[in-house]
């Protein structure tokens, strides 16, 4: 029994003695320097539409670049990281990894990730100010860089133009407010037809936009404290919770099937829809369908939620040198901008008006430029240091708990801000 | 008794009889309906374009009738070799869990030594353990043994299994003992009292248990997950997670997915019927 | 009971007395059966110890850590243990667990065996009747709670649709906290029927025919032959199906995981569900580890119980 202990402790220690000697940029008995070879590239993000993409970024870089070569490794967003903690954990880290905002944090705390700025400093091909000021900002930490940005997605107002027209309304525009989006609404649904008037999942990741939108903050300023459920809080999770079984189907008529709102909205039944702008492709190729985007509506002020991913280099790697390479390329590279724009995957975060001029002239929707307009009034999620996974679960649940009935708003939230409280000391 | 029986059984029991062979046959109609009946709309989704698929009153049979699901299956990996994997692998591992599961439960069933019970409590403390959390450690000792992304880290912690211990270990049990003592009075040692005399009596375990440890290899996804890394090595289950992508999923192409991965388990399971049927009779033992 | 068949007395034949043994002193008999054991042992132990036994202790180390599996771990002795004695999450999903438990129990014994005995029968279209029953067993998880949501669909799923027509209430299922683990019980008691069916049908093939015909001709009827025949000869099966289906049931996780998710507002949490959160969700492998050494403890008591009450119901050849 000792034995296996043991050799577990002595494990641990050699994964600190290569992680230490991988910082360090040790000397290599090997003989491979850390500017050539084969290093690996792990992405949720690829699979199972882009991975041709992929392939023709890839093939690209590595012409550019004869002697390193790119090996692509690939999971379900589901599944990515378990796969990838447990490759951490065990000292098998890919050398370069996509992650999202919300993840990131963690990683770059837990010394996973190694900072950049040295490698971007002594790149004298690499210009930051390619890159989208606001995602390198999120993605630095006590002033280090830690990953480069890659993409970006915003979420924005889907609208079916043929039902708004059917019912003599005026399309939402960048002006409108809560209240006339539930008027609206209001005016579009036609249960008995099944048609509805609007939808947006009553989670975390709508609250806290919609908190934003309120003039609420979720933290207080110190980010000691939720405060989340005060009066604001209140309006914006009652924003929520009003619609489903008054303009959006409630979680029982959804009955579980996947993807229902998307079916939905496809199926030209469903007026208003928050969603990513991941889902343009699919609504363009859908026949029949007349639909526009527009910023979504705020109370207050005007708030739209940014999902940013980034790829980090392992602070495991013995490759540092080819993968800020390959990193960088992934970020900003002309083939990367052009690949990820021509097959809508995602935005690339580049600073470049001129590269995006294509992507705005595409139609459906009309209203592309609505986009980047969602970029000026940015809420980011609230981070924590610890748990995040479980200060959201705890939300998603209050949420999901006042909607039963069983408490009301207010005691629900306060329970939740109870429990963040807890976690955030 | 013998030749009392055969006249009076057969005109009492033969319209009883027939009525419960009736019900029999109608009860498991309707079970087997209900077994069979949701696996048929998984194949009809599987058969379901994607525009119909995306509609949400959609009719109950799809209208085209389309196998491209199918073919798209290999387009997002690649199929037939994460197929051929996930085989080799299962095959492997249940030959191994045959041998090493049937050696076990001889010794737990068989032979008396100290520190029996113990020590199949043990065997049975492996089973008590959840999977997800024994990965980490697992793949940490694995890294250590340098088996990361190598069949042989795959295989290993799947050659022995202590469900497969225990269930042939029920099935000796079942086995009176006077047949090993008739055979190690005739000389044999115990080897010979486990391979020719025990192990043909336990087929129907063993067909059996083959299965199950062929199913649960196939199946198995975090493992194959966590362990592999290029697609040299992957199997099944981890190429069809792929399928679900971030934000949408084509679950047209899942259920093909799903559908083609029940064959071979269910072809396996048909033909180790025969040897799971009634042909292991006891009439007492040979004098 | 007392009327117990052994297959030496229905040939008609009384066991012979045990054979005389050679004349070697015992202790050397018994080092030699020893030797003998540790050899048909070896393969399954080694294995075991180096993939399962050692690894499970990996985890006791890391129930004492502080660990997100991305920085290093740090020791923080029985903390993780004191917090889950007042951790109300951890208790309800205990209770959600064992309420599972109970149902899924109860159910795939009774209709698995009903199942079983149908099935044994030499009788033709048995082998297709077996594949079918066999099918759910074989299909993943992903695509059978697709299809048990849809199913269990409230407004236009097929159960309650059916129903509707016998005119009853039909429940929220998924969507109602106090039918959520039921929803969760009736799909796996779909899905393992087969599975406990093949087990137990495996058991009943081994009951020699001439056993159930004696009885029979005793004068027998069906009811009674099954209590005093049946069942007793197949209580090796029975208490490994109910051994196996205790300890499986405890770690139920894969249903949960893609039917409810643990809800709707936390209704379904199961024990395996709150560790792998805490594992790769949460970034708290230590605490998740914490966890699965209290189910462990739970399943092995419950097991050991289990192999105690053996001698008292389990009639062995």
């Amino acid at each position: 029994m000792t034995i296996r202990r043991r050799r577990l402790a002595a494990s641990a220690m050699a994964m600190a003695a290569t992680t230490l000697l991988a910082a360090c940029g040790g000397a290599e008995p090997s003989g491979d320097d850390d500017a050539t070879g084969k290093i690996t590239y792990f992405t949720f993000s690829a699979a199972p539409d882009h991975l041709a993409d992929l392939e023709a970024i890839k093939a690209e870089f590595e012409r550019q670049n004869p002697g390193i070569t790119v090996e692509v490794q690939t999971a379900a967003f589901t599944d990515y990281f378990t796969k990838l903690q447990t490759a951490v954990a065990g000292g098998t880290a890919p050398d370069t990894f996509e992650l999202n905002y919300e993840n990131f944090v963690t990683y770059a705390r837990s010394g996973a990730l190694l900072p950049l700025d040295d490698l971007a400093q002594a790149d004298s091909d690499y210009d930051p100010s390619r890159v989208y000021p606001k995602a390198l900002e999120a993605f630095t930490l006590d002033g280090q860089l830690y990953a480069m940005p890659s993409t970006f997605s915003t979420v924005v107002l889907f609208y079916n133009k043929a039902l708004f027209d059917a019912a003599g309304l005026d399309y939402p525009t960048a002006d409108w407010t809560w209240e006339d989006e539930w008027e609206a609404a209001q005016r579009l649904t036609d249960r008995d037809n099944g048609i509805y008037g609007d939808f947006q999942p009553v989670t975390f990741h709508e609250f806290y936009k919609v908190l934003a939108q309120n003039g609420g903050s979720f933290l207080s300023p110190d980010g000691k404290r939720a405060t989340f459920n005060d009066a604001k809080g209140v309006e914006a999770a009652e924003w929520l919770l009003r619609k489903p079984g008054a303009v959006q189907p409630t979680l029982a008529e959804i009955g579980g099937t996947a993807d229902y709102d998307t079916a939905l909205f496809k199926s030209g039944k469903l007026a208003m829809w928050h969603n990513g702008i991941w889902q343009i492709a699919g609504l363009a190729a859908t026949e029949g369908l007349d639909f526009d985007i527009v910023t979504e509506p705020g109370n207050t002020t005007k708030a739209n939620a940014v999902f940013m991913n980034a790829t980090a280099v392992s602070a495991q790697t013995r490759k540092a040198t080819a993968a800020w390479k390959w990193v960088r390329f992934l970020s900003t590279s002309a083939k990367t901008v052009e690949t990820r724009l021509a097959s809508n995957w995602e935005l690339p975060a580049v600073n470049d008006p001129a590269a995006f001029d294509t992507y705005l002239k595409q139609t459906p929707p009309a209203n592309r430029q609505a986009v980047f307009d969602a970029l000026e009034n940015i809420a980011l999620p609230p981070v924590i240091k610890e748990q995040q996974s479980k200060m959201q679960d705890i939300v998603t649940q209050a949420l999901q708990k006042a909607a039963t009935g069983e408490v009301s708003i207010q005691e629900a939230l306060d329970e939740a801000a109870d429990e963040v409280n807890a976690l955030l000391s | 008794m013998a030749e009392q029986r055969t006249p009076v059984a057969r005109r009492r029991i033969s319209p009883i009889r027939l009525t419960t062979t009736i019900g029999r046959y109608a009860v498991l109609g309707l079970g087997a309906l209900a077994m069979v009946g949701p696996f048929a709309w998984m194949v009809v989704t599987s058969l379901t374009s994607d525009a119909q698929l995306a509609q949400v009153d959609a009719p109950l049979l799809p209208d085209p009738i389309t196998v491209d699901p199918y073919q798209r299956l290999n387009d997002a990996f690649p199929f037939w070799r994460f197929a051929a994997n996930s085989l080799g692998v299962a095959a492997v591992s249940t030959l191994v869990q045959l041998a090493t599961s049937a050696t076990a439960a001889y010794a737990f069933s068989r032979l008396r030594f100290p520190g029996r019970n113990a020590l199949f409590v043990l065997y049975l403390a492996t089973m008590m353990i959840p999977m997800q959390v024994i990965i980490v450690p697992l793949f940490i000792e694995m890294r250590y043994l340098g088996l990361v992304d190598t069949y042989l880290g795959l295989l290993l912690p799947t050659l022995v299994s202590s469900f497969g211990v225990f269930m042939l270990r029920q099935a000796f049990l079942a086995l009176p003992k006077e047949l090993d003592e008739a055979a190690y009075i005739d000389g044999a040692g115990s080897f010979r009292v486990f391979a020719q005399v025990l192990l043909p009596l336990v087929a129907p375990a063993l067909a059996t248990f083959a299965v199950f440890a062929f199913m649960s290899s196939w199946n198995a996804f975090l493992w194959p997950l966590v362990i592999t890394q290029t697609e040299a090595h992957m199997t099944l289950p981890v190429g069809l997670s792929l399928l679900q992508g971030r934000y949408s999923t084509d679950w047209n192409v899942v259920m093909a997915g799903s559908t083609i991965s029940v064959i071979p388990v269910l072809a396996l399971y048909v033909f180790a019927q025969r040897y799971v049927v009634r042909g292991v009779t006891f009439t007492g033992l040979k004098s | 009971m007392s009327t117990l068949v052994t297959p030496a007395t229905a040939a008609g034949r009384r066991a012979p007395a045990t054979a005389p043994r050679s004349p070697r002193p015992r202790r050397r008999r018994r080092w030699r059966t020893a030797a003998t054991a540790l050899a048909f042992l070896a393969p399954s132990l080694v294995l075991l110890l180096a993939f399962w036994i050692g690894p499970m202790l990996g985890t006791a180390w890391m129930s004492l850590q502080d660990w997100n599996l991305l920085g290093r771990p740090s020791y923080t002795g029985l903390d993780n243990y004191r917090e889950l004695a007042t951790d109300d999450d951890f208790h309800a999903a205990l209770g959600h667990t064992v309420a599972y438990l109970v149902g899924y129990l109860a159910l795939v014994l009774v209709f698995g065996l009903a199942v079983a005995l149908l099935l044994d029968a030499h009788l033709p279209a048995m082998t297709l009747f077996r594949a079918m029953f066999f099918l759910p067993v074989v299909t993943s998880w992903v695509a059978v709670s697709l299809l048990w949501k849809w199913l269990l669909n409230p407004a236009v799923g097929a159960v309650n649709r059916f129903l509707e027509m016998l005119g009853l209430p039909g429940p929220g299922w998924w969507t109602d906290p106090d039918w959520a683990i039921p929803s969760v019980v009736l799909a796996s008691v779909w899905k393992d029927v087969g599975f406990v069916a093949v087990l137990l049908l495996a058991g009943l093939q081994a009951i020699p025919g001439e056993l159930r015909e004696a009885a029979q001709i005793d004068g027998a009827g069906w009811w009674r032959t099954l209590r005093s025949v049946v069942l007793p000869l197949l209580s090796p099966s029975l208490f490994f199906v109910i051994v196996i289906s205790l300890i499986n049931g405890f770690q139920v996780f894969d249903q949960v995981w893609v039917m409810t998710e643990g809800g709707p507002a936390g209704a379904s949490t199961v024990v395996v569900e709150q560790i792998v959160k805490y594992a790769f969700s949460y970034g708290r492998i230590g605490y998740a580890s914490a966890m699965s050494l209290v189910l462990f403890v739970i399943i092995l008591l419950v097991t050991l119980v289990q192999l105690r009450l053996q001698r008292r119901w389990v009639h062995y050849g």
